[in-house]
């Protein structure tokens, strides 16, 4: 492939498109750019997993310290996790060696199609559970007691420090391990995931969890990133638009996201996470069986 | 750089809780320990940034044919072509250096980690950061046995 203007421009922009949406929907860029990579750029399935890995690094570097200043994130929580998700984001990344490129397109448009739905049925009952007091009332388990897994935050909405006691470690460290995998092997920073299983199993308020997951995202894509890196499927030329495309997008849309928040915008990017998982997975079936469903370009 | 702030725990201890390393009043060379490798972990960052960034001005400016394959990036991994390449600012080397420092910035902070809860002594989270550290020698181990 001819590297030129047009090549980096057009990567580049693209990057900047993903990083932005993703961060207005708290989502990352990961979901829009791998798509965008093979269906429009025609890039190897696993060259694009590789080069949004790195971005996702550099995106989870740049966007959020918000969340430590306020002193939201949960260290201790983050670093109990990670031994999950890292270890999933080893084993995602070695089967990503190992698939076919038409099976990974087909398991990313599972995920597109899985986080449209999710975007709808997830409720955030947040509000009315500190209200009520509720994070601080549960039982901890034994993991969770033996790592002092609980903290205060200071909510801002609700004015008042709301008090959080973690339970259901095993459930949310393999659904973290999950993540990790799914990171791992799509190249995305796998965060929604990982926030419902702290929020729904763990009894961690969303806010904690939202800043909790992105201290953890950096380390697991670094992992991923080092396996792809050594066994040669990270190519510079992509990630270097990619990288420094979706950081400059995301910093601008995480500028922007408490100015915008409509519910016309959720609306919108369901559509095109529908309209890519049916790109994504039409293009599996043309890779693997030469079968050639419509395709709405 | 949310995920590369190598500080204690941010949370208040809760009253009536056990005690533990990072409830106590942090002494102000310790902080400045923190505030150094978080200022670091900046900088590594930026670095990248640039590189990146240079590294792709250096290959716009004599557009040549970079073949988009696995087969490429292989060839590319030799130190000998890459210390040459540096030294004559040649786009691919720039580049390659800027993904390693941007991929070795997280594992940075874990090491880092390692560090602040040790001189926290707080041993558990001592050892939980450590095997997290240890899953990233596993990667690298793995790969190096041979996975491609």
């Amino acid at each position: 492939m001819y590297f030129g203007w047009t090549f980096v421009v057009a990567l580049l922009g693209s990057a900047v498109f993903a990083g932005f949406f993703g961060a207005l929907l708290g989502v990352g860029g990961g979901i829009f750019i791998v798509p965008i990579m093979v269906l429009l750029f025609h890039l190897h399935m696993k060259i694009a997993v590789a080069a949004s890995i790195v971005s996702v690094i550099a995106t989870s570097n740049a966007g959020g310290s918000s969340y430590v200043d306020q002193r939201i994130s949960n260290l201790r929580l983050a670093m109990f996790l990670e031994i999950a998700t890292t270890l999933g984001a080893l084993s995602g990344s070695v089967l990503a060696l190992y698939l076919r490129q038409w099976i990974m397109l087909l398991l990313f448009a599972l995920m597109l199609a899985y986080m449209a739905w999710a975007a709808f049925t997830t409720r955030n009952l947040d509000d009315r559970r500190i209200a009520d007091g509720d994070f601080s009332r549960v039982r901890p388990d034994r993991l969770s007691r033996f790592l002092d897994l609980r903290g205060t935050y200071h909510d801002l909405a609700a004015q008042k420090d709301v008090e959080y006691v973690t339970n259901g470690t095993p459930i949310g460290a393999g659904i973290s391990y999950l993540a990790g995998m799914a990171s791992g092997l799509l190249g995305v920073g796998g965060g929604v995931i990982k926030v419902s299983a702290m929020n729904r199993y763990m009894n961690v308020p969303m806010k904690v969890a939202v800043g909790t997951s992105k201290l953890m995202i950096g380390v697991t894509a670094a992992v991923s990133s080092i396996l792809f890196f050594l066994a040669g499927w990270i190519h510079f030329y992509v990630v270097a638009p990619v990288a420094v495309g979706t950081t400059a997008g995301a910093t601008l849309g995480t500028m922007v996201m408490n100015r915008l928040h409509s519910a016309l915008l959720k609306w919108i990017f369901t559509a095109l996470m529908i309209y890519l998982a049916y790109s994504m997975f039409t293009r599996a079936l043309a890779m693997h069986y030469h079968l050639h469903l419509p395709v709405l370009d | 750089m949310a995920s590369d702030t190598p500080l204690r725990s941010p949370q208040k201890p809760v009253s009536g809780g056990p005690a533990h390393g990072s409830a106590h009043d942090p002494m102000q060379a310790e902080q400045n320990v923190y505030a150094n490798v978080y200022h670091a972990l900046i900088i590594g960052m930026l670095v990248s940034t640039a590189l990146f960034i240079w590294g792709l001005i250096q290959a716009l400016r004599h557009s040549t044919f970079i073949p988009l394959t696995h087969k490429w990036i292989r060839q590319q991994y030799n130190w000998h072509l890459f210390w040459q390449g540096l030294r004559h600012a040649q786009p691919t080397p720039i580049l390659l250096l800027a993904t390693l420092i941007l991929v070795l910035t997280p594992v940075m902070r874990v090491v880092s980690s390692i560090y602040a809860f040790w001189v926290d002594k707080d041993y558990k989270y001592t050892v939980v950061t450590s095997i997290v550290f240890g899953v990233i020698v596993l990667t690298v181990i793995l790969s190096r046995l041979g996975l491609h």
